[in-house]
C-alpha cells in the first residue's frame, strides 16, 4: 500500500519540489543578506554609536521582503491542500479508479490511512522546512523588530505552519471524498482554508488565553500613537511595549464612564486654540488630553509567544484530527 | 483451491438499495450455490451493477442482509482476498503502466500469483511498459481481467464485462474468462444487457428487471420447468394447479403462453420446449409491464 501510495503520489511530490525550490534558494539568499546587513548595521553602531538608528535602519531595509516571504508561506498550507488533498480521493472517485483499488485485498480505511499518513506527513514536511527557513533566515531582523504577534509574523513561522499544513491537507481530502468532484473539491478547500486563515487569527487567536488588563492614562503622548480619529469616542494604537494588545476599550472618564459623544465632538470638530498646538489633530489631542481620559487595554505580553504557538498547533491539529477521522468513517459506508 | 461447501457464494434477504428517491434494486432474495458461472441479465438500468456493487461491497444495503461467501461484503482483507470484481468500463490508471498494475496487483493481495498474471499478460500479448490509458478497450478489459483473476479469488464478478468490446474480441474475452473460471475451480457472476453473451458461458441465469429479480435458477432446471404452451382462448384464464402463466398473446382463436410448471397439462393444449431466450423475454415482458414494446433485438440485445 505504501508503493501504492507513493507511485500514485510521486508526480504531485517532483511538481512540489520542483516549486519549492526557488523558494528554498529565496530563503537561503535573503537569509544571507540579512546576516549581511546585521553585521554592517553593528559595525556602524560600534564606530559611530548610533546604535537605536541602526537598527531601526536595518529592520526597515528588511521589512518588505519579508512580508511578502510570510505572505508566500502562508499561502503554502493551502497550496498543498488544493493540490494534494482535495484530489487525493476524489479523482479516484472521478476516474472510477476506486472501483479496481477497493476491490483489491485492502480495506477502504487502510487504504486512506496509508494515504493520509505518507502525503499528510510529506505535507508537515514541506510547510516545516520551509517555516524553518524563514524563522531562520527573519531572525536577527525579528529580534529587533519585536512583533512576533503579528498576523504574517505569527502565521509564518515556527509550528505553527506545520499545524495549518496538516489541517489543510485533510480538509482537502475530506472535502475532496464528499464532494467527489476535483476541481470543485479543489475551490472550496481554498475557500473554506483561506475563511479559516482570517477567521482564526482575527477571533479566535486572541482568545486562547485571558487576556491581561492595564489602564492607560491618555496623556498627550499617549494620544499621539492614535491612528486616527473616528467619529465615536474611540481610539485605535495604543500600546503596551513587548506585548500584543487584543482589545481597547472606549475613552473612559476619570469616574469609568465612557466619554459622552457631545465632548469628544466638541474636541474632534471645535478644538480650543491652545499654545503650541495649532489646528488639525494637534488640537484635537490637546483638547481630549486636557480631559483626563483613560482607557482599559486587553494584551498578551510577548513572553506568552509560544504559548499561543503551541496553542494554536493543538488546535489546528485536533481538526486535522477531526477532519481525517470523519474521512475515515465516511469512506467505509461510501456510495457510489 | 479448497472451498467450504456450506455456505452459498451468495445469500441475499430482503436486499433493497435506495438512491435517494431512487429505487434501483428491490426486495432481492437469492440463494446462489457454489461452483456456478452465474448470467446476469437485464435491460439498461434494470439494477445488475446494483446488485454486483452491493455483492463487493462498493456500496451498502439500504434494507435487507446480503452474504458473499458467508460473510458481510468487503468486511475485512481476507474476505476482498476472496472477491475479484471488475467494474464496469474496467477502470485502471491511466498513469500506471501495466507492469505497475501488476505490481500494484502483487503489493496489494496476499494471494496474488504471479506465474498465472504474467502467462495471461503473455497470452493477450499485452506490453509491459505500455501505459494503461493508451490500452484499447478490449486490452483494458483483458488487463482488468487478469488483475481481478491473479488473486486467485472464489468468486470472480464482471459488471458488463464485454460491452465495451467488438464481437471478435468479446468471442475471445468469454472464451478466456470461462477457461479462468474452471482454472481457479471458482465461481463467476457476469452482468450483461446480451442474453447471447452469458447464454454460452453460464449454467445458471438471474434476470433482473424493473429493480426486481424475475427468476433465478441453474439454466437445465428453468428450462426443465418453463415452457410453452398452446390452448384454445380463454382456457388458461384459470390455469391448473401448480402452473403460473409467465406471458400469454392472444390471437382470436388460440392462446399462445410461456408458462412455469410440472408439465403437467389437460390433453387438448399443445406444449413445446422453450429457448433460454423465449424464457427470459417472458420475465422481462411481465416486469416491463406493457406489452408490445421491443424488449429483444434479434440478437438477443434487450432494450428499454
Amino acid at each position: 500500500m505504501i508503493w501504492m501510495s507513493w507511485r500514485q503520489f510521486r508526480s504531485q511530490a517532483l511538481a512540489g519540489a520542483i516549486a519549492l525550490l526557488p523558494v528554498v534558494a529565496y530563503l537561503i539568499i535573503t537569509s544571507i543578506d540579512i546576516r549581511r546587513s546585521h553585521d554592517r548595521y553593528e559595525a556602524q553602531c560600534a564606530s559611530i554609536g548610533n546604535c537605536a538608528e541602526a537598527m531601526l535602519q536595518f529592520q526597515n531595509d528588511f521589512r518588505t521582503r519579508l512580508l511578502l516571504l510570510a505572505i508566500l508561506l502562508a499561502a503554502i498550507p493551502g497550496i498543498l491542500g488544493v493540490f494534494w488533498g482535495a484530489p487525493l480521493v476524489s479523482r479516484e472517485l472521478e476516474m472510477g479508479t476506486h472501483r479496481l483499488v477497493w476491490n483489491q485485498s485492502v480495506t477502504r480505511r487502510r487504504w486512506l490511512t496509508v494515504k493520509l499518513l505518507l502525503v499528510g506527513f510529506t505535507s508537515i514536511a514541506v510547510a516545516g522546512l520551509a517555516s524553518a527557513l524563514l524563522t531562520w533566515a527573519s531572525s536577527p531582523v525579528d529580534a529587533v523588530s519585536q512583533d512576533r504577534f503579528g498576523a504574517l509574523e505569527f502565521d509564518a513561522r515556527n509550528i505553527a505552519p506545520v499545524a495549518y499544513a496538516a489541517f489543510a491537507f485533510a480538509l482537502g481530502t475530506v472535502i475532496g471524498l464528499l464532494m467527489r468532484r476535483t476541481i470543485p473539491a479543489m475551490a472550496v478547500t481554498l475557500l473554506v482554508f483561506a475563511v479559516m486563515q482570517f477567521v482564526v487569527p482575527a477571533f479566535a487567536r486572541p482568545h486562547l488565553m485571558a487576556p491581561e488588563t492595564t489602564t492607560r492614562e491618555m496623556t498627550l503622548q499617549a494620544f499621539g500613537e492614535v491612528r486616527g480619529f473616528g467619529d465615536d469616542p474611540v481610539v485605535k494604537g495604543v500600546g503596551v511595549p513587548g506585548a500584543w494588545v487584543t482589545d481597547t476599550s472606549a475613552l473612559l472618564t476619570a469616574d469609568g464612564d465612557p466619554l459622552d459623544k457631545a465632548t469628544y465632538r466638541r474636541c474632534a470638530t471645535d478644538p480650543p486654540v491652545t499654545a503650541g498646538a495649532g489646528a488639525g489633530t494637534g488640537g484635537i489631542i490637546a483638547c481630549l488630553a486636557d480631559l483626563k481620559l483613560h482607557v482599559e487595554i486587553a494584551y498578551h505580553p510577548n513572553d506568552r509567544y509560544w504559548t499561543f504557538q503551541w496553542l494554536e498547533s493543538a488546535l489546528y491539529l485536533l481538526l486535522s484530527g477531526l477532519l481525517a477521522a470523519v474521512g475515515l468513517w465516511r469512506i467505509q459506508r461510501h456510495a457510489t | 483451491m479448497t472451498s467450504d461447501d456450506s455456505y452459498p457464494i451468495l445469500h441475499a434477504e430482503g436486499v433493497t438499495k435506495r438512491y435517494g428517491a431512487r429505487t434501483a434494486l428491490e426486495d432481492c432474495n437469492l440463494t446462489i450455490p457454489r461452483g456456478r458461472v452465474i448470467g446476469l441479465v437485464g435491460p439498461n438500468g434494470a439494477g445488475k451493477s446494483t446488485l454486483l456493487q452491493l455483492a463487493c461491497g462498493l456500496v451498502t444495503p439500504s434494507e435487507g442482509t446480503l452474504r458473499v461467501l458467508g460473510e458481510t461484503p468487503a468486511a475485512n482483507a481476507a474476505h476482498l482476498a476472496k472477491v475479484g470484481f471488475v467494474a464496469q468500463d474496467t477502470p485502471v490508471y491511466a498513469n500506471f503502466s501495466v507492469g505497475d498494475h501488476l505490481k500494484m496487483g502483487a503489493r496489494l493481495n496476499p494471494t496474488w500469483d504471479q506465474g498465472l498474471a504474467e502467462r495471461r499478460i503473455a497470452q493477450v500479448g499485452l506490453n509491459y511498459k505500455q501505459k494503461a490509458g493508451r490500452l484499447s478497450g478490449g486490452q483494458r478489459a483483458q488487463l482488468a481481467l487478469t488483475l481481478a483473476a491473479a488473486k486467485r479469488p472464489e468468486l470472480l464478478m464482471f459488471d458488463e464485462p464485454a460491452a465495451a468490446l467488438d464481437p471478435l474480441a468479446r468471442d475471445g474475452f468469454l472464451r478466456n474468462l470461462v477457461e479462468f473460471v474452471t482454472e481457479l475451480n471458482a465461481s463467476a457472476i457476469l452482468s450483461s444487457r446480451l442474453l447471447g453473451d452469458v447464454e454460452r458461458v453460464c449454467n445458471y441465469l438471474i434476470v433482473l428487471c424493473a429493480s426486481r429479480v424475475q427468476v433465478a435458477g441453474d439454466v437445465p432446471d428453468l428450462l426443465n420447468t418453463h415452457y410453452r404452451i398452446v390452448a384454445p382462448r380463454g382456457e388458461l384464464d384459470h390455469p391448473p394447479a401448480g402452473m403460473e402463466v409467465i406471458r400469454a398473446q392472444h390471437t382470436d382463436r388460440w392462446t399462445t403462453a410461456v408458462v412455469r410448471g410440472d408439465g403437467s397439462r389437460p390433453a387438448t393444449w399443445t406444449i413445446k420446449p422453450i429457448h433460454l431466450e423465449g424464457l427470459v423475454l417472458a420475465y422481462m415482458t411481465r416486469a416491463m409491464g406493457v406489452a408490445g414494446q421491443p424488449l429483444m433485438t434479434s440478437s438477443g440485445e434487450v432494450g428499454r
